[in-house]
């Protein structure tokens, strides 16, 4: 018998083509994980309420939806039917009515595949999570710049309100105590907002230019922006579709990288946004300290990482591409040492009502 | 350094002496300004590391200047480098830290070189005039 070679098996991986039955959380789950292997291809979706949160998930990532499972069954191109309704009149169905090429997973072997996939989400989900609330943890010298100067005016000017004799200095001050709190819980709810656990399910469409600006403003509690200067050059409507919080995560952690790249000697942050029929691009470009190639080749690799220990956890980026991938975005990196670095995100296009 | 050290000019009556605070914060100057004055010191301003060593060499300053009370993370020339500055040209000016980062090890690595307090932000009027009094006393003893 001929030895499989590598070749072979990509060109017989490459033809998978996969119809999944059942979009509730299981056929989810599948659907986004296998949407983002290339060797796989997903021929449909069907469940028979039309509301399922798979077939609602499938329009947007424009994999063909149906009601009826027989228009999977009976498709010509489908090697593999992945039953995962859960239902034995289903599993029976399948079992009479597909074409003999076909083959099937279903029953037990279905519930297996699903839990792996959901444990493989959660760990995806975790690491996401783990990594930001690292990163919060450099907010802290920022947040307590930025909290403690307002309570010390408020301090200092409560103080004299104890004292003060003139009516025109007690009100003035009274207000500016009363503007400072508001300034100061203002901070809270800027980083609680972006702390919570993100729902990757809240998909929306997305503007892009304020998720920036948003990014921007928390990213300063993260790096020291002295003595850079910020350029916009915003594209008005350039959105993508997908979760507002990961998006403005992804958002955050480039500008955080381009502002530590800048650290010594300053230099420019540039936010470009663009957009075009078939979709929306991010640039942020630095004029850092850039990255040598074989740097370059491994930024996206899980702990890698250039930073001091206990400065970075490696997973900045790594989840930033997990996330652009997942969006079905392409995320391009340029870098010249000692000129700076460019990010450059091309999201799909998103349909109109950018939040 | 050029640092005149005679305690001469802290017998000048109209003050009980004269305060730099550097922050990079307007309201938080302005209520250093405001706590201070009512225990009659003299106050100058500065917003950043930078235009704080301006500030100590321009003029009489450098002969006048009593005290320092500076912050830590600023943009220009920062808190570190501004005392590290102070420390090594003007060695008899105590420096009180006025931060709104408590952190023990940046504390310890003050203290370590002379800063005489380092005190968290928001401190209560009364902490940081007893803080500044006790520098005054300090530089006064340094000058017998």
């Amino acid at each position: 018998m001929q030895p499989l070679t590598d070749r072979t098996v990509v060109s017989k991986l490459a033809s998978i083509k996969v119809a999944i039955l059942g979009a509730g959380r299981g056929g989810t789950a599948l659907l986004d994980l296998l949407h983002l292997i290339p060797s796989i291809e997903i021929v449909g979706i069907s469940d028979r309420d039309p509301d399922a949160p798979g077939l609602v998930r499938a329009k947007h990532l424009r994999i063909p939806v149906t009601g009826r499972i027989e228009d999977l069954i009976y498709n010509h191109g489908v090697n593999l039917i992945m039953d995962v309704t859960g239902d034995p009149a289903v599993e029976q169905f399948v079992q009479d009515h597909k074409r003999p090429e076909t083959e099937i997973l279903s029953g037990s072997a279905a519930r297996v595949l699903w839990e792996l996939v959901r444990h493989e989400s959660n760990l995806q989900a975790e690491l996401f999570h783990a990594e930001k609330l690292a990163g919060i943890g450099s907010f802290a010298a920022g947040l307590a710049h930025d909290i403690n100067n307002p309570l010390q005016l408020i301090m200092g000017l409560a103080e004299n309100l104890a004292e003060e004799k003139d009516w025109n200095t007690v009100h003035e001050q009274a207000r500016e105590i009363v503007e400072a709190v508001r300034r100061t819980s203002a901070i809270c709810k800027d980083l609680t907002q972006y702390a919570r656990k993100t729902s990757a399910r809240d998909e929306t469409v997305v503007c892009l230019n304020n998720r920036l600006d948003e990014a921007l403003k928390i990213a300063r509690y993260a790096v020291s922006f002295h003595d850079i200067s910020v350029r916009k050059d915003y594209e008005e409507g350039a959105a993508a579709r997908g979760s507002a919080d990961e998006i403005l995560h992804v958002l955050v952690n480039l500008i955080t990288n381009a502002v530590q790249a800048m650290e010594q000697g300053g230099g420019k942050l540039t936010l470009t946004t663009e957009r075009f029929s078939d979709g929306a691009n991010v640039r942020i470009s630095d004029t850092g300290c850039g990255m040598e190639s074989e740097v370059l080749e491994q930024i996206f690799e899980p702990f890698f990482t250039t930073k001091e220990p206990g400065k970075g956890t490696g997973l900045g980026l790594y989840n930033v591409k997990t996330i652009v991938t997942k969006l079905r975005g392409k995320i391009d990196v340029e870098s010249r040492v000692d000129h700076g670095t460019t990010f450059t995100i091309s999201f799909p296009t998103a349909s109109e009502g950018a939040t | 350094m050029g640092e005149f050290t005679s305690g001469f000019f802290m017998g000048d009556s109209s003050t009980n002496g004269r305060v730099l605070v550097v922050d990079d914060e307007p309201d938080v100057r302005k209520v250093v300004r405001m706590t201070l004055q009512k225990a009659g010191y003299d106050i100058l301003e500065a917003e950043n590391g930078e235009k704080a060593i301006e500030t100590i060499n321009a003029g009489e300053n450098r002969l006048l200047l009593d005290i320092l009370i500076c912050d830590i993370r600023m943009p220009k020339i920062n808190g570190v480098e501004a005392i590290a500055y102070f420390r090594a040209n003007y060695p008899r000016v105590p420096v009180i830290v006025l931060t709104g980062f408590p952190d023990a090890d940046m504390a310890t690595s003050m203290l370590r070189q002379g800063v005489v307090d380092y005190l968290v932000k928001p401190v209560e009027g009364e902490k940081l005039r007893e803080s500044v009094a006790r520098a005054m006393e300090q530089r006064e003893l340094a000058h017998l």
